[in-house]
């Protein structure tokens, strides 16, 4: 939809501080899901109303610019929030399950991971679905492709606009969920929004399929470096491949739109 | 400079430097210095994310280089002018390596880019440099406040001037093209690509003698505290908020951000943030061009408003 959120690992963030909320008030994690989603997902539509919507109206390049912009400043407002309410402490939700583990083909496999990888494929199928079976997802497609002839065709633009945040804002439920499941604190969404980043250019900007294997391979070369350079440098991985990409493709490894 | 600017300039300068004969209070030195820091900080930036509207997020890498290559040569016993001078090259050298590559980015990678190599820089340093650095007695010995901050105000003055000299020169006309229109610029027959090399060039080597200027002052520290994200963030929000491109806007967007963060820094910790972010959203949906254009278009109105008394 060329806006690019920088605030989004905030929001992740954000959705695992209300995780741990409801679980301090004996809500399961999982079942948390469908309400911090839809919480996340009012939240997205209200910061599209306030701030990104205006920029609908700005010339494409300068739309990206100050997209980017205006959430860096989210992402600090949110993340400096966030310091101030809950204290900078790393935090963790532990339900009784969280250690689990069990064994298949002589591996031990643990729970919460697995559970990951499946709603990764859960959520990329759903996505696809909707994109390319409903009616609404199509004129998402077509506003991303060509905003002006959609407007003309009889699409509601900045509606479109607006919904598709608040999915993209409302997704972000998934990763709180699991990530509150394993430690989070107010200065990491940065980080996780680096890996986001890393594997939507490893994949290409708008292809969805690409992301399953871009993530699986970002994660290889993660645990790669841990091997050979130690735990310390894992960060540092995702971010050198992510500039080697930009300066030696700068058009992207697979097919990506222009930006 | 022309000559009301130069003149409102030498006269800014002097008042800074004569401010420790009347000021004697050692907090209100550290704090003008500090002011003195941001100004280098936010003012270089401004070079290349206000006049050549290259955002960058990374300032903290090369504002961190300067602050490791001065420290380590200061303390090894070089004198400390030349090893500022060399924290300056170091980072001019860092931004050639590094930077340029980034400048190929496209118009919202780079300001990626450049964020993904300050979190480079910052994860390496600290791991390399595990350790604060601390200065020894013979150092701590002949430390005085007094000489940083005219080491600072230098800084300052050096920066504002440099940046003041470079837009209003050819090159600026240049810097200002690329901004508004690089495609146009480059019909026009601009070498975009090596003016936007100049402009980064010329940040990062200003915004390193600041980092030399930090080492210099902070008696112990981490080597990665200058690398920390903040101070990538200080200067774009300073310069947004000021006004971007304008020389003005870093100065009193500075003043505005130390200000604030004194008020608040007794109570709670990250408030001038929240109050700074916030703010820093509403300028750029609502005030491109920060304090300075509220500052003319108040400065227009109060004409008006006097006209029609006059009549």
């Amino acid at each position: 939809m060329r806006y690019l959120n920088l605030a989004q690992g905030s929001l992740i963030i954000l959705g695992a501080y209300g995780t741990l909320f409801l679980f301090h008030l004996d809500v399961d994690p999982f079942a948390s899901l469908p309400a911090i989603g839809f919480a996340l997902f009012l939240l997205g539509a209200a910061l599209f109303k306030a701030s990104f919507g205006r920029l609908i109206t700005f010339p494409e390049p300068g739309r990206i610019k100050n997209s980017l912009l205006i959430s860096f400043g989210l992402m600090l407002l949110i993340d400096s929030l966030a310091t101030l309410l809950w204290t900078g402490d790393e935090r963790s939700i532990t339900p009784g399950y969280s250690g689990w583990t069990f064994e298949a083909f002589g591996f031990r496999f643990p729970l919460i991971g697995c559970v990951g990888v499946l709603s990764a494929l859960v959520v990329i199928a759903a996505l696809h679905l909707f994109l390319a079976k409903t009616y609404f997802g199509k004129s998402i497609t077509a506003v991303s492709q060509d905003h002006e002839a959609a407007s003309l065709m009889g699409v509601n633009v900045s509606f479109t606009c607006l919904v598709s945040f608040a999915i993209s804002v409302g997704l972000a439920s998934v990763p709180a969920v699991l990530i509150g499941l394993k430690s989070f604190s107010p200065t990491v969404g940065i980080l996780w929004f680096n890996k986001g980043i890393v594997v939507v250019m490893l994949s290409g900007i708008g292809n969805i399929y690409g992301v399953f294997p871009a993530g699986l391979f970002l994660g290889v070369m993660e645990a790669i470096s841990v091997y050979l350079f130690g735990a310390p440098y894992r960060e540092v991985t995702g971010l050198v491949v992510f500039v080697l990409v930009m300066v030696l493709f700068p058009k992207g490894l697979f097919k990506r739109q222009e930006l | 400079m022309k000559g009301k600017t130069s003149f409102s300039f030498a006269v800014a300068v002097l008042l800074f430097a004569v401010l420790p004969a009347v000021i004697r209070s050692e907090y209100m030195l550290n704090l003008f210095l500090m002011y003195f820091l941001y100004v280098i900080i936010a003012q270089s930036w401004n070079l290349l994310g206000g006049f050549t509207g290259q955002v960058s997020l990374g300032h903290s890498a090369f504002f961190g280089t300067g602050a490791v290559v001065t420290r380590l040569l200061w303390t090894s016993g070089v004198p400390i002018a030349p090893s500022l001078i060399a924290g300056g090259l170091g980072a001019a050298i860092l931004a050639a390596i590094v930077g340029i590559p980034c400048l190929r980015m496209r118009s919202a990678y780079f300001p990626i880019g450049t964020l993904a190599l300050a979190m480079i820089a910052q994860i390496t340093v600290g791991n390399l440099f595990p350790v604060p650095g601390s200065l020894s007695s013979a150092y701590l010995a002949d430390y005085s406040t007094l000489s940083r901050y005219y080491v600072a105000l230098l800084g300052a003055a050096l920066t504002v001037a440099v940046v003041y000299w470079i837009v209003h020169s050819r090159a600026g006309l240049a810097l200002v093209g690329i901004r508004d229109d690089e495609a146009a610029a480059e019909a026009m027959g601009v070498r975009t690509f090596r003016y936007k090399v100049l402009a980064l060039m010329v940040s990062s080597l200003l915004v390193g003698l600041g980092g030399g200027i930090f080492a210099y002052h902070q008696v112990s520290y981490y080597y990665y505290a200058p690398f920390e994200l903040s101070w990538s963030f200080l200067p774009t929000l300073t310069t947004f908020i000021g006004g971007l491109g304008t020389i003005a806007g870093p100065i009193l967007g500075a003043a505005c951000f130390l200000g604030l963060s004194e008020v608040f820094a007794i109570s709670l910790g990250e408030v001038h943030i929240v109050v700074f972010a916030f703010t820093f959203v509403l300028v750029v949906l609502f005030v491109p061009g920060g304090l300075m254009s509220v500052s003319t278009k108040v400065r227009g109105v109060t004409t008006k408003v006097m006209r029609r008394i006059t009549g």
